[in-house]
């Protein structure tokens, strides 16, 4: 069982069943691709993100030996002579995954409009709809805090919309019991809300955004279809990049940041060719071997690189005024349009749930335990934590973690096999 | 190996017999003499008188009838050498005497594993050119005092069209060569360009001299001119033969018989993909094209063949002429190919037969090549 | 033979039918000779397509099959199969694409329709060139061998081998365990890591499946994934060569720390007490830290950096290797002053940047420093920088360990090369993709993990090698057979002059050289049919099944009559 649909459970999952293993991939969401569908570009070579794990979702969709499971989430796991049984309690879509043509037309008639989640909140979306252009498996979902019908309304708008009735609105919530030999835990990461550090205004001032918002507005299947608008409506002139925002409370470093914030900011010089870019950074965290490169690459030009602290970001006339400490504490200020902040990685919100129901142990900053046995296991023998739910990571990282918990599955457990 | 008169080291002065035949016949007999050859591949006047052939020669007296420098070149001596050792090298040590053009294309035919150099000797020597087949079996002896004259000044103009635009007169790329050029009434420059060579040397008792400067200002003379010639040559040809209708054009006289290609020796094929069955298809074939074009000349593919023979050994083209000399049609073919192999080798920086360790062009993969006809920079 | 080709048209829902006039085709193209069936379905590639096409090919007893769908990418193998169920050969399919080459990208609907009809033509003419030909399947062989017997090499040994997988593990030197040999201790746990390899290291000598070869060099690999064949020569016991037939071949020779001798500001090399890291880590391991003159010292300054500039790219490690010597020193000359010189402060990840923070104190101390120059004074070593503000500063130390940049081994290139994989830029192993495909190569069959690929950490390179592991495990799966390619290159004798032009572009060494004969041949259970030999064959000896002149030739003119 692969817990968590993102890039790392997906590559999990794939490689599994290339084993001739049974997969049961269980996801959160109605849709796959976790957080790097998100995004739109990937650095270090800016290679377009949904580009890179379209074919890998086509595989997984097609996939006889997968089972994939949205919406669906481990409500309670115990041991078996082989390994696990674990209940899943999967929540109703109310839309018939075969039936459904992914036409959309279901959302039109639909009158409940809130901010859509996948969008970080930039747009609206209706009670039933998918989360962006593009995600799989192209069918939507109804989300019941929303829904009037499930407030007690009666309304059938989008069953009558559809041409195929493929809506069913008595769909139940099922549980279900499956016996697993090994559980590969693959959940991903939140961002922290960094509105909890009044000095940089998050939430405050409008056009401060995180680094999920930021990425959501460029991407081209966005809210904005990729046009870098501020709140107004107005192109912005000039941006601030602001990196480790909340590494002093949360005592680490998220590794990833200094990297996307480059990406971020040729994001903004190829939208917007005279944009003025100041980014503040403490220490430039690029390691590996064309990291370096990149940076380069990416800081040719007029990006204005500031190594700050004490850094503060408040509302003024003319737009944002950041204020900062430079070496020798001098005290500077600067004026942007945007402001772009990086919150560090955190472990997803429901983590010390999950670590309950699978037993594992979680360390002092939240994320779920490397264990000793190998370079991918938990406390608890059987189970594996790959990716990002184990510590913030890049990309390739986590791929090859996922890699890796498929060998320890694959190695210990080589005598019969399917 | 060396390949341009700035490398020669030093030369032999080798005591002028009569000329330059003479000499050679002479220096080929010593070697007999002394057991460094057991055979000799030369050509020879054919008993008829009116043309020549190679000869693969035992018998020293008969060297004294051998003619190393002919006044035509008759079958090219890259693919008697070829035909000679393709299947292995013999036991006897043969050494080869030929034309420069010879020599290169019978070392481009050992990198492609169909001539066999380990007991050949490679002898050349500078060339002043060769008369055109035709003219010289159109009259025999006049031919013969044409080319005698115009070896002696170097004067090519009477000589054939390829000849006179060749930069490769002076070329060394065997084992060893006589230079015509830079020798006198007393002396004929013999250098040596390979280990082997300066074995030969110092088996027959002889010393390697100083360059000579004399010989290195020549060669930059006669060189100077032909490539001034050359240039001359390329712009008018150029507008003749570029662009399809053009090279059409001057293919209209051609019947098909393929001859360019059975005598030029880097055609080594044994049986020529365009004689093949490829190229031969069912008569609704050549009908459906008929009816689609209007009207099909036939045989076709005259076209196809020139350009695909092109494909196939243009990298490998030394220029020899034997196409030219062999075409019943007259068409300028030699120059076509050396127009068309010039820029096709100056790509790949490549001198075909220069030396034995330059690898193909096809063989060898370079990551960063060829990026100017990359379309976007 | 007399042909019956079924040509079967499918409208892929409304996908195809929506612009390709199905009727007009199916009436162009039912006339053509040698069509005896020309009809259309709904969804060929549904299980009732799939089945009423197996009938129809029996019923009318078609010795052709032409079907115009959509990408082969996506349903070749679909069709394949069904000719095999009803006993046809699958060769002679051909399998045409009208959809995204032809109703996806068309505008107008007569246009469509008509290239949509020359389409089919095309493929009319070459599949009745087409002949049988016959799949043949091999086991593969699953063993595996490994190239370089450092921690990754050992972890991927450990992963690997079982009763049913022998692992070939080759090492150039005669000891295994690498460059984690020289650690004392390692971060950010600070656990003595010799004990750990030497555990290591011992499961791997008792295993029944490892076969360890040291003092041994990889000479060559032919083949290709599920059949290579490498040969490997032990530079001892009289120069034996073995030639080992594996599955999968999986490079971790490691890095190796440049030299910062040709960077002059250091003075390593001129002034004495100047390390560099393995060196310091060396003299930690012999339990002794001291200057030359045998005194302990009392200050020591430690240069990140070394060399970042030249190579261009962050060595990763040394950040935090620098912290962890701070904590040797701490352990073994508690009252030295250190001071860490560094540029950034590169401690990614949730553990590293604790570790930092437990690590400085009143005896170690950061320096953001820049333009760092080691030179000789009176009092001892001094190590001049520019700080923060820009302005010129000077330390004097007893001692300086320079934290050189690690780069790529001297026989990466021609291990490189040997197995047929590129470089990257900088020297190291390149993946197959930076993000989706860290262990794996552009050659099938072929990974890398560890420094070979990159400078890393230890439990970096060990999910490495892990990860490799996975790779291999999930595929080269003992028993399983392996179809070997069909579409080989076939060389004809007669026709072959024996110039071995296909011989030097054959990228899986595929075609020897028979020199009694004087002509080549192919081995075609390598061969993999990609070509090279047939374009660089001048003769037309060299072609490839299912791609010859003929069927070419036919499917041009058909195309652009």
């Amino acid at each position: 069982m692969v817990i968590g649909a993102g890039i790392a459970g997906i590559e999990a999952s794939l490689l599994l069943s290339k084993a001739g293993r049974k997969v049961y991939l269980v996801e959160k969401c109605s849709f796959v691709g976790g957080t790097v569908v998100k995004f739109e570009n990937v650095f270090p070579n800016m290679e377009c993100a949904t580009c890179m794990l379209a074919p890998r979702q086509q595989d997984l969709l097609q996939d006889r030996n997968i089972e994939l499971l949205t919406l669906a989430q481990v409500a309670q796991v115990g041991t078996s002579p082989e390994g696990f049984t674990v209940q899943i309690c999967k929540r109703a879509r109310y839309v018939d995954i075969l039936a459904c043509i992914g036409c959309g037309t279901c959302y039109e008639p639909c009158p409940v409009s809130a901010p859509n989640e996948f969008e970080m909140g930039l747009s609206q979306s209706k009670a039933i709809s998918i989360p962006c252009v593009g995600a799989l498996p192209n069918v939507p979902v109804i989300d019941k805090e929303r829904c009037v019908r499930f407030a007690g309304k009666d309304c059938r708008a989008c069953k009558d919309a559809c041409a195929l009735d493929a809506i069913n609105l008595d769909q139940k919530d099922e549980m279900l019991e499956l016996r697993v030999g090994a559980i590969i835990v693959a959940t991903g990461f939140d961002t922290w809300n960094v509105g909890q550090i009044p000095r940089y205004g998050y939430g405050r001032h409008s056009d401060i955004y995180d680094a999920l918002e930021f990425e959501r507005l460029f991407a081209s299947n966005g809210p904005t279809e990729g046009r870098i608008v501020l709140r107004s409506g107005r192109t912005p002139r000039s941006a601030a990049l602001v990196h480790c925002v909340g590494r002093e409370e949360k005592g680490y470093c998220s590794a990833v940041c200094c990297l996307y914030l480059l990406k971020f900011s040729h994001y903004l010089k190829s939208k917007i060719s005279d944009v003025k870019i100041n980014e503040f950074y403490t220490d430039f965290c690029i390691p590996g071997k064309s990291h370096q490169r990149f940076f380069e690459r990416m800081v040719k030009g007029d990006i204005n690189l500031i190594r700050a602290s004490r850094l503060e970001v408040d509302d003024c006339d003319n737009g944002l005024v950041v204020r900062y400490d430079t070496g020798g504490g001098k005290r500077n200020e600067c004026v942007v349009d945007m402001v772009i902040l990086a919150p560090p990685m955190q472990p997803r919100r429901d983590t010390p749930q999950l670590a309950k129901i699978l037993g594992i142990s979680l360390d002092d900053k939240g994320f779920f335990v490397k264990g000793v046995a190998s370079s991918v296991s938990s406390s608890r023998s059987g189970i594996y934590v790959v990716g990002c739910a184990q510590g913030p990571k890049s990309i390739e990282e986590s791929v090859a973690e996922a890699q890796a918990a498929v060998a320890d599955i694959l190695s210990s457990s080589r005598s019969g096999g399917l | 190996m060396s390949n341009s008169v700035g490398d020669e080291t030093g030369a032999v002065r080798l005591a002028n017999q009569g000329g330059a035949s003479a000499t050679l016949i002479s220096f080929l007999k010593q070697g007999m003499d002394v057991g460094v050859f057991d055979a000799v591949l030369v050509p020879m006047r054919v008993p008829a008188g009116d043309a020549f052939a190679y000869v693969l020669i035992r018998d020293i007296a008969l060297l004294d009838d051998a003619c190393p420098l002919p006044p035509i070149v008759a079958v090219q001596g890259g693919k008697v050498v070829s035909r000679l050792t393709r299947l292995g090298n013999g036991d006897l040590k043969v050494v080869a005497v030929m034309r420069p053009c010879e020599l290169r294309a019978t070392i481009e035919l050992a990198k492609l594993g169909q001539t066999n150099l380990s007991n050949i000797t490679l002898v050349s020597m500078d060339c002043p050119g060769a008369l055109a087949l035709a003219k010289f079996i159109k009259d025999p002896e006049g031919g013969t005092e044409i080319f005698e004259k115009a070896a002696q000044d170097w004067r090519d103009e009477d000589l054939r069209p390829i000849c006179q635009i060749c930069h490769h007169a002076t070329m060394i790329s065997g084992d060893l060569h006589l230079g015509l050029l830079g020798g006198d009434e007393n002396h004929l420059l013999l250098i040596s360009n390979s280990e082997k060579g300066d074995e030969i040397v110092r088996r027959l008792g002889l010393t390697i001299g100083e360059k000579s400067s004399v010989r290195v200002t020549e060669v930059q003379r006669v060189t100077q001119k032909r490539l001034a010639k050359r240039e001359e040559w390329r712009s008018e040809f150029e507008s003749r033969v570029k662009g399809i209708s053009n090279l059409i054009n001057s293919l209209e006289t051609c019947i098909n018989c393929h001859n360019c290609m059975r005598v030029c020796p880097l055609c080594y094929c044994r049986l020529c993909y365009f004689d093949s069955e490829n190229v031969r298809h069912p008569a609704d074939d050549y009908i459906d094209q008929a009816m689609a074009k209007g009207s099909l000349r036939l045989p076709p593919g005259t076209l196809l063949f020139h350009l695909g023979r092109m494909t196939h050994m243009s990298l490998m083209c030394v220029s020899c002429g034997a196409c030219e000399d062999a075409c019943p049609a007259s068409i300028p073919i030699a120059q076509i190919f050396s127009f068309v192999a010039d820029k096709a080798q100056r790509t790949f920086d490549y001198v075909p037969g220069r030396c034995i360790d330059d690898a193909l062009p096809l063989t060898v993969y370079r990551e960063n090549e060829l990026h100017e006809v990359d379309e976007d920079e | 033979m007399t042909k019956r080709i079924g040509v079967f048209i499918c409208e892929c829902g409304t996908n195809i039918s929506d612009k390709i006039d199905i009727n007009k085709v199916i009436e162009e193209v039912a006339s053509l000779e040698d069509v005896v069936v020309a009809e259309s379905a709904k969804l060929l590639c549904s299980p009732e397509g799939r089945i009423s096409l197996e009938k129809r090919i029996k019923q009318e007893a078609l010795t052709h099959l032409v079907v115009a769908a959509c990408s082969p990418r996506d349903h070749q193998q679909t069709f394949m199969s069904v000719c095999k169920r009803a006993g046809m050969n699958p060769y002679l399919l051909q399998l045409v694409n009208i959809r995204e080459q032809c109703a996806w990208i068309t505008e107008d609907s007569a246009r469509a329709t008509e290239k949509a009809i020359r389409m089919i033509r095309t493929a009319i003419s070459r599949v009745r060139y087409h002949v049988r030909l016959e799949k043949r399947e091999i086991v593969v062989n699953s063993d595996v061998l490994v190239v370089g017997g450092g921690i990754a090499g050992i972890e991927i040994s450990l992963m690997l081998a079982c009763p049913d997988r022998t692992v070939y593990l080759v090492e150039k030197s005669t000891i295994l365990g690498g460059m984690a040999r020289r650690f004392e201790r390692v971060f950010p746990g600070m656990d003595k890591y010799s004990e750990v390899l030497e555990t290591k290291i011992g499961r791997v000598l008792e295993h029944q499946n490892i076969r360890v070869l040291t003092a041994s060099d990889l000479e060559q690999i032919i083949g290709f994934y599920g059949n290579f064949e490498a040969r490997v020569r032990c530079k001892i016991e009289g120069e034996v060569t073995r030639n080992l037939n594996v599955g999968a071949v999986v490079l971790t020779i490691g890095s190796q720390p440049s030299d910062p001798s040709g960077i002059e500001k250091y003075g390593y090399g001129e002034i004495d007490n100047v390390l560099t890291a393995l060196e310091f880590e060396e003299m930690n391991r012999s339990g002794q830290i001291a200057l030359c003159n045998g005194s302990l010292p009392t200050s020591v300054a430690i240069v990140h950096c070394v060399g970042r500039e030249e190579k261009g790219y962050c060595s990763e490690v040394c950040c935090m290797y620098a912290l962890k010597f701070a904590r040797y020193l701490r352990e073994r000359v508690p009252y030295a002053k250190v001071s860490l010189l560094y540029s950034e402060m590169c401690i990614p990840g949730k553990t590293y940047q604790r570790f930092c923070e437990e690590t400085l104190g009143d005896n170690v101390k950061l320096v953001r420093s820049s333009n760092v120059r080691v030179w000789e004074k009176d009092e001892g070593k001094a190590v001049s920088y520019l700080d923060e503000g820009g302005a010129e500063q000077t330390l004097i130390v007893d001692m300086v360990i320079l934290a050189p940049a690690i780069e790529p081994t001297s026989d990466a290139r021609r291990i490189a090369e040997i197995a047929g994989i590129p470089l990257s830029i900088d020297g190291f192993f390149a993946e197959q993709h930076e993000k989706l495909g860290p262990v794996a190569t552009s050659k099938e069959g072929v990974f890398i993990a560890g420094c070979a690929q990159g400078p890393k950490s230890i439990s970096d390179t060990l999910v490495q090698a892990d990860a490799a592991a996975g790779l291999i495990l999930s595929s080269l799966v003992p028993g399983r057979r392996m179809e070997v390619e069909a579409e080989t290159s076939q060389i004809l004798e007669s026709f072959c002059q024996g110039c071995r032009s296909c011989i030097s572009v054959c990228s899986y060494g595929a075609i020897t050289f028979d020199e009694r004969m004087k002509v080549a041949r192919v081995n075609e259970v390598i061969c993999r049919g990609c070509g090279n030999c047939a374009a660089s064959c001048p003769s037309g000896a060299a072609s490839i099944r299912h791609s010859t002149c003929d069927q070419i030739y036919q499917e041009i003119t058909e195309a652009t009559r």
